[in-house]
């Protein structure tokens, strides 16, 4: 019998090339590769977190992206035009960069912004106003005429933002933008920055240690372990999908052998894990990135394997609850752990130990301390699976 | 203390009569060594920024060479020069020794090293960040230059400085190859010497705070202009 080939529809293509292409980088230092990304897209107007522990390669993939490490091979390309060392003052322009430290030049805040719009191009003309314009929209106008030694960690950022967004970039980089600043001033600067790239539309890749940021910040998050991207994909979906045991255990996740866990837990059936690495993008289109960039987690096999348990998929019972004698597990408090305003309780569960995610109020209301004895149920179908390896 | 005091009166009696050519020694100082510094400055400064921006096999011992280079005795510099142009020397058809030519070439061969050394440093400590903070606001090599040595003016003002202090105050160079002729290669420095080998003292302080005096002035106009930049 013969069978009519299906019809192959392919989804329109638009003209657009990504604001961002990475193609087959490698970064060389000394004798180790610190980079060695096969492929990394980022569409105008998305925003595209990178996450990854110390010593993964973020800021290296940073300054690669923004055109300021030439790379050992491949390729990167703004916007369509892949870089070269002859065109790699012009097509800076196009961009700006914010680095963890806020590098302002020796000179008043005014003439930092406006030395900025010179080396852009901008005509004198325009320069004061546009500087006006962007020191009032950061809530600096008032230190137009400070030098940067007498501002604050806070307000030296919010110089740099506004200079970096004067110039109207196509494009933007940040590096950790926000590290060593007190929670309060941090909150309040990552608020302003959601609203200038919601506002300005602007191309941006946020390297960033902290998970909070990207969550609020990117469409996209990509996790870069040991120099290569591990997994990338719709932010949300990456935080409750993690494609690995290695980035389950860099989000925060607990990666424990399904057999250690209680008899009920080790065969629940989590729901099936979507493809981690499908990149919807804003334009629509969907990219499969290359398989080794990416690793697709087995099927679920109930009974073996690895789980990923997320620390806010547990929940501790009120004691006093009249249920809780018959509902969840028992466990013991390991440790008790916490930093800015979140807790978190280590927990023997069985014969795993697993992290629990509350607020230090709770901690501190409840006195749990190490050897305390708990009640928790865990959000199973929050749980992740990966078989173990053949 | 008597012959200190008589030096004071004898500096006042010379500059106000402008006896034994005092006005033509100071300003040919002024000239021979604002010269020199100049010179040293033009070589150095960028020899200094390339020595600090570039990345190259031997860049370590070409630093520690001009670190060396800032100690360069006055002898050892005049000599050198001397040797170059003497009449039978590699370059002694051109007819320089004991020209104000010669010392302005001695003093600048020791500012340079001293000049390429501090703005070396100066620029190495720079915030790394900065250096790439510049180039990501699209700044091209001419920019680039220019705005990392604006981040390093006081430092940059500091070698100026040492470099000018090391040519006015040296006495050996400027005797070896300028020969301390009347009228023609005669410094404050050189001029001292010579009025203490012929037992006046007073003669020879009177030069003496005439130098300090002079080093003193060039001293608070370039603190004037370091404290500006500080401003800007």
């Amino acid at each position: 019998m013969i069978t009519t080939p299906p019809v192959i529809t392919t989804p329109p293509v638009t003209a657009t090339p990504p604001a961002l292409a990475i193609e087959g980088v490698r970064v060389r230092r000394g004798k180790r590769d610190v980079l060695r990304v096969s492929t990394l897209a980022v569409t105008e107007g998305e925003t595209l977190a990178v996450l990854g522990p110390n010593g993964a390669g973020k800021s290296t993939l940073l300054l690669t992206a923004a055109l300021l490490l030439p790379v050992t091979e491949g390729t990167v390309s703004l916007f369509g035009e892949a870089a070269t060392r002859r065109h790699l003052v012009r097509m800076r322009r196009q961009t700006a960069t914010v680095f963890q430290e806020p590098a302002l030049l020796d000179m008043t805040v005014r003439r930092n912004l406006e030395t900025a719009l010179a080396l852009h191009g901008v005509p004198r003309a325009e320069r004061a106003p546009r500087t006006a314009d962007w020191l009032e929209r950061l809530g600096i106008a008032h230190l137009a005429t400070a030098m940067p030694h007498t501002l604050s960690g806070g307000e030296a950022r919010r110089v740099s933002l506004a200079r970096a967004f004067a110039v109207r970039p196509r494009a933007i980089f940040l590096d950790e933008p926000f590290s060593a600043l007190d929670l309060e001033t941090r909150t309040e600067l990552v608020g302003d920055l959601r609203a200038l790239l919601r506002e300005e539309r602007t191309t941006a890749l946020l390297v960033t240690h902290d998970h909070s940021e990207a969550q609020l910040l990117a469409d996209r998050t990509a996790i870069l372990i040991a120099g290569d991207v591990a997994q990338i994909g719709p932010t949300a979906d990456l935080f409750e999908r993690p494609a690995s045991p290695a980035v389950a255990e860099f989000l925060g996740y607990t990666v424990v052998q399904a057999a250690t866990l209680p008899p009920g837990l080790a065969t629940t059936q989590p729901p099936s894990v979507a493809p981690p690495h499908a990149t919807t993008q804003p334009s629509g289109l969907a990219t499969t990135p290359p398989s080794d960039t990416v690793r697709r987690p087995p099927r679920d096999s109930p009974g073996g394997g690895l789980i990923g348990v997320p620390p806010s998929a547990v929940r501790l019972l009120d004691a006093t609850s009249a249920t809780s004698a018959s509902e969840g597990y028992t466990a013991e408090v390991r440790a008790v752990q916490g930093a800015l305003g979140q807790g978190r309780l280590l927990l023997a569960l069985g014969e795993a130990t697993i992290a629990a995610a509350l607020p230090i109020e709770e901690i501190a209301t409840r006195r749990l301390e190490r050897g305390s004895v708990v009640r928790v149920t865990i959000d199973a179908a929050r749980l992740v699976r990966w078989n173990a390896p053949a | 203390m008597d012959l200190i005091l008589d030096g004071f009166g004898e500096a006042w009696r010379l500059l106000t009569t402008g006896e034994n050519d005092i006005y033509g020694i100071t300003l040919r100082t002024a000239l021979i060594t604002g010269t020199s510094t100049l010179v040293a400055l033009l070589i150095g400064l960028p020899l200094g920024l390339a020595l600090a921006l570039t990345r190259f096999p031997g860049q370590r011992g070409l630093v520690a060479l001009a670190n060396a280079g800032t100690g360069i005795p006055p002898v050892v510099a005049g000599l050198l020069v001397a040797i170059t142009l003497w009449r039978s020397g590699p370059l002694g058809a051109l007819g320089l020794i004991y020209t104000p030519a010669a010392i302005v070439i001695a003093q600048a061969l020791i500012a340079t090293p001293i000049i390429v050394a501090i703005t070396a440093a100066a620029v190495m400590a720079l915030p790394p960040t900065l250096h790439l903070q510049v180039r990501a606001m699209g700044a091209d090599q001419s920019q680039y230059l220019w705005l990392i040595g604006r981040e390093a003016r006081l430092p940059l003002l500091v070698a100026v400085m040492a470099g000018f202090g090391a040519v006015v105050s040296e006495v050996g160079a400027s005797m070896m190859v300028g020969g301390n002729l009347s009228g023609e290669t005669r410094v404050l420095t050189t001029a001292a010497v010579l009025e203490v080998s012929r037992g006046n003292f007073g003669g020879a302080l009177a030069l003496g705070f005439i130098l300090l005096a002079f080093i003193a002035a060039i001293a608070a106009v370039l603190t004037t202009v370091q404290h500006r930049a500080r401003r800007q």
